[in-house]
């Protein structure tokens, strides 16, 4: 009974001692490179669901962040912010519209496979680009749209966005968990390890990848929903962008995709390591390659990502304890899949600068 | 009996090579047929158009009184069609007991409910058991034996409740204790009203649990007829030696 409850124990654990930190006293410029780390974490996590859980790597997520940011910033052209907490509670609507705008693209798109389905997905988010651009009537096109900033003091101004962020990434959190615990998470895994023969034996494969998918895309929505209002001024190439794709990706791929804690971990490493070198290699982009550093590092040494490896070395080591000599207790084949199955569906992040 | 599987004049090439070119076939319900013929005669190419698996250049498949030549392997399954490969095709990434309760059947509402409930490791456990997998229950079916995977296929083949098996070569590799299990197996479903076309080239086998047997020779069918006239077939052994 014990082992049971540690699952969700050490997830409250996690939230509350997160949750605590803008409340004794984190200097601004921390909490606000942990607002992006909780948006990143939130973005991976439910990225997860579909990169991860289903086996199909989505490149067009940030589609929906740039979506749920332009439903926010639409909204207040017309409605104004009096309490600065309007923004929060347009987000379930958000999240609705993002999952709604999801099904009919999942529809078409969870057609196709692997790195087509990969090319497909991205093909989403320039399109979302290029309409941000060119429906000026709708989104303000390059001038970008404002939103009336929230009448919050000065020195607790982060709290609320960082709050409901550390909330997006409880759900997102909560629904992997409760999917892998699931019948749903059993038919995704089947569906990744073989998605026709998974169909051939009555698996609803369908299904479970739309609802997945709209999940996933409504959570990611509510997240650029959150960060519109957190800065108050979106452009199209800030909420549509690639690098926000990217980034998620190789966070999930980092901390170890399919698992729950993998994408959360991967974000604070990653995330908190860019910040962390923006800030002290400065104004120039040198960062960038000590950032790209960090990533082929622990990729060459884990290339499972991190949970991942630890775990098969535990399972490995616990197995040869429990039965010295027998021959099938070797180490484990990968059993979420090498990054290596995904490396010609992931461009390298030059050749999205193009 | 009633035919439950009438396949005609069914033809598919591959470029050049006419894998199946003109096969027909009966399967009466209730039977245990097996499907005999040499390498490359075209069996699993024409297991592959009656699961949907492929489409037929021409020809048509019928199942339990309807047509069934373009329906694809999802609704066959629906339908009561299922079948091994012979490659088994496990999923890796999912524990053994995981890979038998995935091919159980289950409702929108019970994909919600827990992964593996109560009865669901219970069903595994009990088939586990009698193949002789229980021990290793909870590996990644990735770690298993060629053999333990035609096993496990087998296995999971028998949760869910279908009208028609098709098995493609059962008991290669898999030990002669375990071949009397599956054979068992057969034997206690087929009772149950479950019928099953079996390809196999252990004739043995053959002989023990089928009847009738078609012989499938360069993509058509050269003879039908119980194991013992199969055996005295002058056109059958022909084919067998390469004649
Ligand atoms: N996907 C494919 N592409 C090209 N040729 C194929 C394909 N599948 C089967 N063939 C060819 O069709 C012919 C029949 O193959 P098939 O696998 O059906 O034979 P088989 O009777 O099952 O043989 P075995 O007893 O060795 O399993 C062979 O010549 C094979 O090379
Ligand atoms: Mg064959």
């Amino acid at each position: 009974m014990g082992a049971k409850a540690i699952g969700p124990a050490r997830g409250a654990v996690f939230l509350l001692l997160v949750g605590s930190l803008p409340f004794v006293g984190v200097q601004h410029w921390v909490l606000n490179m942990l607002v992006f780390t909780l948006m990143y974490a939130a973005m991976s996590s439910a990225w997860n669901l579909v990169g991860g859980l289903a086996g199909y790597p989505s490149l067009g997520h940030a589609a929906f962040f740039g979506i749920g940011a332009y439903i926010e910033a639409i909204w207040f052209q017309h409605h104004s912010v009096v309490s600065g907490y309007e923004p929060f509670y347009l987000l379930p609507l958000v999240g609705i519209v993002g999952a709604v705008i999801g099904y009919p693209f999942a529809l078409v798109a969870m057609r196709t496979r692997a790195d087509v389905f990969a090319i497909v997905t991205i093909t989403l988010l320039f399109v979302g680009q290029t309409l941000a651009f060119n429906l000026t009537g709708l989104t303000g096109g390059a001038q970008g749209l404002a939103i009336p900033p929230a009448p919050f003091s000065a020195d607790s101004f982060e709290r609320p966005y960082y709050l409901v962020l550390l909330l997006l990434l409880a759900i997102a959190m909560g629904v992997t968990w409760l999917t892998m615990r699931s019948k749903v998470g059993l038919s995704l895994s089947a569906v990744r390890a073989d998605e026709d023969k998974a169909a051939a034996i009555g698996v609803h494969v369908g299904g479970v990848k739309m609802l997945t998918f709209c999940v996933s895309v409504g959570i990611t929505a509510m997240v650029g929903g959150v960060w519109a209002a957190y800065e108050s001024f979106i452009y199209p190439q800030f909420a549509f962008d690639p690098l926000i794709t990217i980034g998620i990706v190789l966070m999930t791929f980092l901390g170890g995709r399919g698992t729950l804690w993998g994408p959360v971990l991967g974000a604070f490493v990653l995330e908190l390591a860019q910040q962390y070198l923006a800030y002290t290699l400065g104004g120039n982009e040198y960062y960038l390659i000590a950032y790209a550093l960090v990533f082929l590092v622990v990729m060459l040494l884990m290339p499972r990502g991190i949970l991942p490896t630890l775990q098969a070395r535990l399972r490995s080591r616990r197995r040869r304890r429990a039965m010295p000599d027998d021959p099938v207790a070797e180490p484990a084949p990968p059993p979420i899949g090498s990054a290596a199955d995904y490396a010609v569906s992931i461009p390298a992040p030059n050749g999205s600068e193009r | 009996m009633t035919a439950l599987l009438e396949v005609k004049d069914l033809h598919r090439s591959f470029g050049p090579v006419k894998a199946v070119d003109g096969a027909s076939l009966t399967v009466d319900e209730g039977s245990v047929t097996a499907l005999i013929g040499p390498n490359g005669s075209g069996k699993t190419t024409l297991f592959n158009l009656i699961t949907g698996h492929l489409r037929p250049d021409g020809g048509s498949v019928r199942f339990g009184g309807a047509d069934a030549t373009t329906a694809g392997p999802a609704a066959l399954h629906r339908r009561g069609l299922t079948r091994t490969f012979q490659q088994a095709r496990i999923f890796p990434q999912l524990t053994v007991q995981e890979n038998l309760v995935v091919a159980s059947g289950f409702t929108w509402r019970e994909l919600f409910g827990r992964r593996i409930n109560p009865r669901d490791a219970e069903a595994a456990q009990r088939l586990l058991e009698e193949f002789r997998l229980a021990h290793v229950a909870d590996l990644y079916a990735a770690e298993l034996s060629y053999g333990q995977r035609k096993l496990l296929e087998f296995a999971a083949v028998l949760m869910s409740k279908p009208r028609l098996v098709l098995l493609d070569e059962p008991t290669a590799g898999v030990n002669p204790v375990l071949i009397e299990t599956m054979e068992q197996h057969i034997r206690e479903r087929n009772a149950a009203g479950i019928t099953f076309l079996i390809v196999e080239h252990d004739m043995g086998f053959v002989m023990r649990l089928c009847d009738p047997v078609v012989v499938l020779d360069r993509g058509r069918e050269i003879f039908v007829g119980t194991p013992a006239e199969v055996q005295q077939n002058p056109a059958v052994l022909d084919a067998y030696l390469g004649a």
